[in-house]
């Protein structure tokens, strides 16, 4: 795993999942300029903002995108 | 004599032609007559003013366990669904060795939010084949079933514990295909799998570990039969939900055989999914392919507790930050008067009522009884304070265990989800009848159809939507001798008034094996559903009919 960022977070929104339960709709953007879209469950959001060091989801907007990657134990 | 005759309806016969009226005579669970019927009946219903149709068809259900205990499938059937397929997701009962019965257990209830007890408290599971499933099952139903064989199953019948480590050899993928072919002589009518499933430890689902020639090998086998490939790919992604309907494309186009992926949502949050996505799935049908999207027609609830987390709350720090506090600190931060004062604040000048309002309390364990099914904008106008605040007091009252509704957060546009319900391609389905039944109610989406997007929005004619729930979905599964109400056709039938036909409020009802809790959505305006001849349900209660079937099947070849 490069630690050079493969994508910014751009900006995520809150959503209603398959599940029943509310989801974090997560937009990249690559170095490229490429932008793409990413929903995640609340194991995985709330592991993405806590990784962030966030408690608002608009926070996200600058933050690498890799680092839903670290420490994917902890849920919350 | 015929056994039954529905006198006077407007026939909408599944094929898309417009209705005519006339009437309907059965015999020996066949449609024995069609038109102006003559001649003496055992029981005669009156259709006048009324919608006569063929019994509708769920592809996408996890009533695996329920059918064992409750062969009707309730309230599935009041809604006028005859034919269910289980076995979704790569997930069925069978085949399965009794030693692994619990990690499939474990699956249920990760995956479909299906507690323990529905599989211990209310039947003796007996069997390991398939064909013992099927047998059992033929006992109990009253509504028709077309099983689907889970692929994690398979694997983990041939594989044990290394169907979750890694890829099967040359040797276990020959022993799948064998298993497979058992399956479907048995009468499974295809194969699920999934890529996205986890395990209650948070493990990928065994068939997840499979590499593509696995896949594929399988897919041979279902070529052999003519039968249908259900998936569950990565609908969390767009690109990645494209690249699936290409695989699918290929092995649809190289063995021949139907396939189906299910969930495709609208989002409002990814407004692009839906239309790439369909773009791909016309281009592979016009390549020859058989692709096909279900897309359910129920907007999406999410529900949320004081009890868990939840990312409803992720623009508002201070509640975010208070949810995820352990249970004392949430407590004492929510009965702290500052605190609270600063939650309502955070909500905004109107104190919550935008987003916050049109909550409602939802029933359950921890429902206030008074409360339940009210909206939380109501209450705060009651007690003279503002949404906020009365979310925080509603909670306190109710030892944070009060479970509220956000209604429609997702896939509800009507104006985009109703053209895409009536795109010749998709296929209506994903209902997920009979899972997540803690969460939200998985019944009554056919009624929501009829009723929402026939009747208030208009975007399918009435005969269109019968078509696509009926005849369409037994041609694209091969179901036979199903689907239309021809002579000599299965008499599986409905009436139902189409100027009231509709899903009903959402309740919690405790009927679950072991007095577990699930939430359910009665039919409004259904009058009588006939499965096989046999009157299934009438006048709001359901009889004591068993007289469904696991369906007979024809390959469905291209």
């Amino acid at each position: 795993m490069s630690a050079r960022p493969d994508a910014l977070i751009e900006r995520a929104e809150v959503g209603g999942g398959h599940d029943g339960q509310a989801e974090l709709i997560v937009t990249l953007r690559f170095a490229s300029g490429g932008r793409t879209a990413v929903v995640l469950d609340t194991e995985a959001g709330m592991r993405l903002m806590r990784n962030c060091g966030v408690d608002d989801a608009a926070a996200l907007a600058g933050h690498p995108w890799n680092k839903i990657l670290e420490d994917p134990t902890c849920s919350t | 004599m015929f056994d039954l005759i529905i006198r006077g309806g407007d026939i909408i016969d599944g094929t898309g032609r417009p209705r005519w009226r006339g009437d309907v005579g059965i015999r020996d669970g066949r449609i024995a007559a069609i038109g102006q019927v003559n001649g003496e009946a055992r029981r005669v219903i009156d259709a006048t003013n009324r919608i006569v149709a063929p019994g509708f068809i769920d592809p996408h259900t996890h009533f695996d366990v329920q059918l064992l205990w409750d062969g009707q499938a309730r309230p599935a059937l009041e809604h006028g669904i005859t034919t269910v397929v289980p076995g979704n997701c790569s997930l069925s009962l069978a085949p399965l060795k009794a030693a692994d019965r619990p990690r499939l257990v474990g699956m249920f209830q990760q995956i479909e939010e299906l507690p323990p007890a529905a599989f211990t408290e209310a039947f003796v599971w007996t069997w390991e084949s398939f064909a013992g499933y099927r047998d059992a099952l033929a006992k109990t139903v009253a509504i028709n079933v077309a099983p689907l064989v889970g692929h994690s199953v398979i694997r983990l019948w041939v594989m044990g514990d290394a169907a979750q480590q890694r890829a099967a050899n040359a040797d276990e993928i020959a022993a799948m295909q064998d298993l497979l072919r058992e399956c479907l002589d048995a009468g499974a009518v295809g194969l699920s799998t999934s890529f996205v499933d986890v395990d209650e430890h948070l493990h990928p689902v065994p068939s997840r570990w499979a590499a593509a020639a696995e896949l594929d090998a399988l897919a041979a086998v279902l070529g052999e039969y003519g039968r249908m490939l259900q998936v569950v790919p990565e609908f969390y992604a767009t690109d990645i939900t494209i690249a699936r309907v290409d695989q699918l494309a290929e092995l649809s186009l190289k063995y021949d055989i139907p396939t189906t992926f299910s969930p495709l949502f609208d989002s409002r949050a990814t407004p692009d999914n839906v239309p790439r996505v369909m773009a791909r799935v016309d281009e592979q049908f016009a390549r020859g392919a058989r692709v096909w999207p279900q897309v359910q027609t129920r907007p999406i609830d999410i529900s949320f507790s004081f009890e868990h987390p939840s990312l409803f709350f992720a623009r508002f720090p201070t509640w975010y930050r208070v949810m995820r506090m352990p249970r004392a600190e949430r407590l004492a931060a929510l009965r702290d008067p500052a605190t609270a004062d600063k939650l309502v604040a955070e909500t905004g000048a109107d104190g919550g009522r935008m987003m916050l309002g049109g909550l409602t309390i939802r029933g359950g364990e921890g429902a206030p009884k008074a409360l339940e099914g009210r909206k939380l904008g109501d209450i705060a106008d009651e007690r003279n304070t503002t949404p906020a605040r009365a979310l925080i007091d509603v909670s306190l009252e109710g030892d944070l265990n009060v479970p509220f509704l956000a209604a429609s957060l997702g896939h509800e546009a009507s104006d985009r989800v109703g053209p895409l319900l009536a795109h010749p391609h998709v296929h209506v389905g994903a209902s997920d009848g009979g899972a997540h039944i803690q969460s939200f109610a998985t019944y009554g989406d056919t009624s929501y159809l009829l009723g929402h997007f026939v009747r208030d929005t208009q975007h399918l004619s009435l005969e269109d939507a019968v078509r696509k729930i009926t005849r369409d979905t037994a041609q694209i599964w091969g179901i036979s001798e199903r689907g239309t109400i021809e002579e000599g056709m299965a008499a599986d039938v409905v009436v139902f008034d189409a100027d009231r036909i509709d899903r009903g409020g959402e309740r919690a009802v405790f009927d679950m094996p072991g007095g577990g809790m699930r939430y359910v959505r009665e039919c409004i305006g259904m009058d009588a559903v006939v499965v096989n001849g046999a009157l299934a349900y009438a006048s709001g209660a359901y009889t004591d009919a068993r007289v469904g079937q696991v369906c007979a099947l024809t390959g469905v070849r291209s």
